[in-house]
């Protein structure tokens, strides 16, 4: 795992090497073991390197045997060792054991048809100095991050949006249509990010660069084509797609070492990584040192179930506030949970204890239906059929026992669901949180609410989802949802690869294993959902190699302390300097009335809230984001080039 | 119309709405008549907390059927809705 960025310019000069030296600086904490250079006439790469696959030989820039063709990558082909195989049987000549070395006689050997062979999470840049084109690619669910910008024909990449600006040519203002999106949806919807020009590459697509002109193109596309009956041997598919996708996410020259949350998915990953690990397996949990929130009694339970050594960071109050102005710095977006916050916790125990590669559980609830969001839809779609039934509707207390006590909800609770919006809507799935989460929109200035009056978030959605969509059941319309608005552009990103990559851990994700997707898509929906039962068929088979109590054991909603800890007595001075009546107006975003009146109940303790927690989130981050990107001036800081693994100059012999 | 006991009860649960949930709204004025749920005055997990404080409030409580659009949807229902349970005696 690693940072990349790069710039490539139409017109003929060498590109020079102090704008990737500040490009990979304001990436070194994704990869801190070493970087590298490629300044090339119209291309330059850099690189920022986390070893974990030829820890020797893998520096990159990579080039081919002539030259023409350097890449620079961040990510891993997990089957790597096949596809060399392969290509060396058709005459290629490795110098590497890397991965990296892979993509490049790859991409000699297939073009952009190599993506379909590659299993694997990645994104990279490959310059063929024979056509003067730069090849832009990420994986098919967005593990690994790529952020582009376009200025004059020119083109600059980068891991993140940071490094874009850290080249000093890549100016940095508020796109408020996205920011919208991001007050919808959680997340500007991809290619979209909040900053205006800048976009990133969406999830199973490329892009070729040519003459100062970028062609995307998509080569994979979620499809659920799902089947009305279980196979016979749909259980031991699973077993082997279990397996093997974790076997193949244990190839690393490192020890490889798991997350394990107490949860059926990351036991799952956890049980199966123990179990083929040369090593001892270490696993690390988060948990709160608030008793409502200790996850601790399971999460040791399994470890000691499958024998690893195991590792807790328990975190109090004060560590959200104290470390939210770095999470916003990670992210590169507004926010509105606190969940990112014990994904930088885990990431930093992890990182102490000696581990830069971690196993995780995230994509089973998107596969396997396993958030309450599906069976919401259920439910939801169960009364909308007999609207008049009090009986149907009370199953909404059912589904959420932690929010209310008995019914304390009442026909409200219940109509919130139901009025939601039609059956016939392809958003229905998604419109009660998308509801939820527009309200925050009530706290935009004057200014800003008129700056976005015109903007229709959901009207742009349901315009661009895929002529398949409308074929698929409720339940797969809602997990291809679930995929695309939150999976990649949130989960993936906010709470994944950026808070891990900030303390350089690479996670690895077995149910993201593009084949396990494929097979759960097909499955009958009722095989991942019975009744109000999620993952039906992942728990029948993970009783093979888990205690019942925790194959049988329900989803655990996440929650965390949210506004009192930015309240605290000793909380960090920069919380009432962000929200303060000047800060907030000269950001011009949020109404500074709506402000001062959230900020003197969260002084109060009384904004308990869902709706002002979500807000003083989205109002705290989005000024942090802004006062981070957008006011201050990019960082300056540049790395020692005479210290570079790797720098390979045109017209001068590679130094190493 | 309110009696004067209503018009006690709406004082202080206009109060409560403004502190609470109008203070997001700067530029809406709260009719007693508009729906709160609809306005998005409320949403229904801000119902639960409003009921919590009417209960606590007024020394009244709800039973689950009583927790309805036609007795809290509006300023108007809510006044109503807690004048009468309060005229009721406990035996």
């Amino acid at each position: 795992m690693c940072g990349i960025a790069g710039i490539a310019r139409p017109d003929p000069g060498v590109v020079a090497l102090e704008p990737l030296g500040r490009m990979a600086a304001a990436i070194r904490h994704r990869g801190p073991d070493g970087y590298g250079f490629y300044a090339g006439s119209h291309v330059g790469f850099a690189h920022t390197r986390l070893s974990i696959v030829d820890v020797a030989g893998g520096a990159q820039p990579l080039t081919n045997e002539d030259g023409q063709i350097v890449i620079t990558f961040n990510g891993e082909v997990y089957n790597h060792p096949e596809l060399r195989r392969e290509l060396e049987a058709r005459g290629h000549q490795f110098r590497t054991r890397s991965d990296t070395e892979v993509l490049v006689h790859g991409y000699e050997e297939w073009g952009a048809q190599m993506l379909q062979r590659l299993n694997g999470q990645f994104a990279f840049a490959i310059h063929d100095a024979r056509n003067r084109t730069v090849f832009l690619a990420r994986d098919r669910f967005g593990v690994r991050p790529l952020f582009y910008a376009q200025i004059d024909r020119n083109l600059y990449f980068a891991s993140e949006v940071k490094a874009l600006f850290a080249s000093s040519e890549v100016p940095a203002s508020v796109d408020p249509a996205a920011l919208d999106e991001v007050f919808t949806f959680w997340a500007a919807r991809p290619p979209r990010t909040g900053f205006a020009g800048i976009r990133c590459l969406e999830p199973g697509t490329y892009g070729i660069w040519q003459d100062g002109a970028l062609r995307l193109h998509r080569y994979y596309q979620l499809n659920y084509p799902e089947t009305p009956l279980e196979s016979k041997d749909a259980v031991e598919q699973l077993d082997d797609l279990m397996r093997t996708g974790v076997g193949l996410r244990m190839r690393a020259d490192v020890p490889v070492g798991a997350y394990l949350s107490g949860g059926l998915d990351s036991s799952i990953t956890s049980s199966l990584a123990a179990a083929v690990t040369p090593h001892q397996l270490r696993t690390f949990s988060i948990t709160f040192s608030d008793p409502r929130f200790d996850e601790s009694e399971f999460q040791l339970a399994m470890a000691g179930e499958i024998g690893s050594v195991h590792a807790i960071a328990s975190i109090g109050q004060n560590a959200i506030a104290d470390s939210f102005r770095d999470i916003v710095w990670h992210a590169e977006t507004p926010l509105l949970r606190t969940a990112p916050a014990p994904m930088f916790h885990l990431a930093k125990l992890t990182k102490a204890s000696g581990i830069k590669v971690v196993l995780t559980g995230e994509g089973a609830d998107e596969l396997f239906l396993g958030y309450d969001l599906f069976k919401e839809v259920s439910v939801r779609r169960f009364c909308l059929r007999r609207p008049e039934s009090a009986l149907r509707q009370r199953l909404f207390d059912r589904l959420y026992p932690y929010l209310f006590d008995q019914g304390r909800g009442g026909e409200f609770w219940r109509r919130f669901f139901l009025d939601a919006g039609p059956l016939s809507d392809p958003l229905f799935s998604h419109l009660p949180r998308i509801l939820l989460t527009s309200r925050i929109k009530d706290f935009y200035s004057p200014e800003f609410a008129a700056a976005v009056a015109n903007n229709d978030p959901l009207g742009a959605l349901r315009a661009e989802l895929p002529e398949q969509f409308f074929g698929w059941s409720p339940l797969n319309q809602a997990a291809y949802l679930e995929m695309t608005l939150l999976l990649s552009p949130y989960l993936l990103s906010s709470q994944g690869d950026r808070m891990a990559m900030a303390h350089g851990v690479e996670g690895r994700f077995p149910f993201l294993d593009h084949r396990l997707f494929e097979y759960a898509a097909a499955l009958p929906t009722g095989s991942r959902l019975r009744g109000l039962k999620e993952k039906e068929i992942l728990r029948r088979w993970a009783r093979r190699i888990l205690p019942s109590r925790i194959s049988g054991r329900g989803k655990q909603p996440y929650r965390a302390p949210d506004a009192p800890s930015f309240f605290a007595p000793n909380a960090p001075a920069y919380i009432a300097d962000m929200l303060s009546s000047d800060a907030i107006q000269r950001v011009g975003i949020w109404s500074a009335r709506a402000v001062a009146g959230l900020v003197r109940r969260c002084r109060s303790g009384q904004a308990i809230s869902f709706r002002e927690n979500q807000a003083l989130l989205g109002v705290l981050s989005t000024q942090l984001w802004h006062h981070q990107f957008i006011q201050s001036a990019p960082s300056a800081q540049t790395l020692d080039l005479s210290a570079a693994d790797m720098v390979i100059q045109e017209g001068v012999p590679a130094a190493v | 119309m309110y009696t004067k006991h209503e018009s006690l009860i709406r004082e202080k649960i206009r109060g409560y709405l403004d502190e609470n949930f109008l203070y997001m709204m700067p530029n809406f004025v709260l009719d007693d008549d508009d729906r709160l749920l609809e306005r998005g005055v409320v949403d229904s997990m801000g119902i639960v907390e409003m009921l919590t404080f009417i209960e606590d409030e007024f020394g009244v409580k709800a039973a689950d059927d009583e927790i309805s659009e036609a007795n809290l949807g509006t300023l108007r229902a809510i006044v109503r809705f807690v004048a009468s349970k309060q005229s009721i005696v406990p035996a």
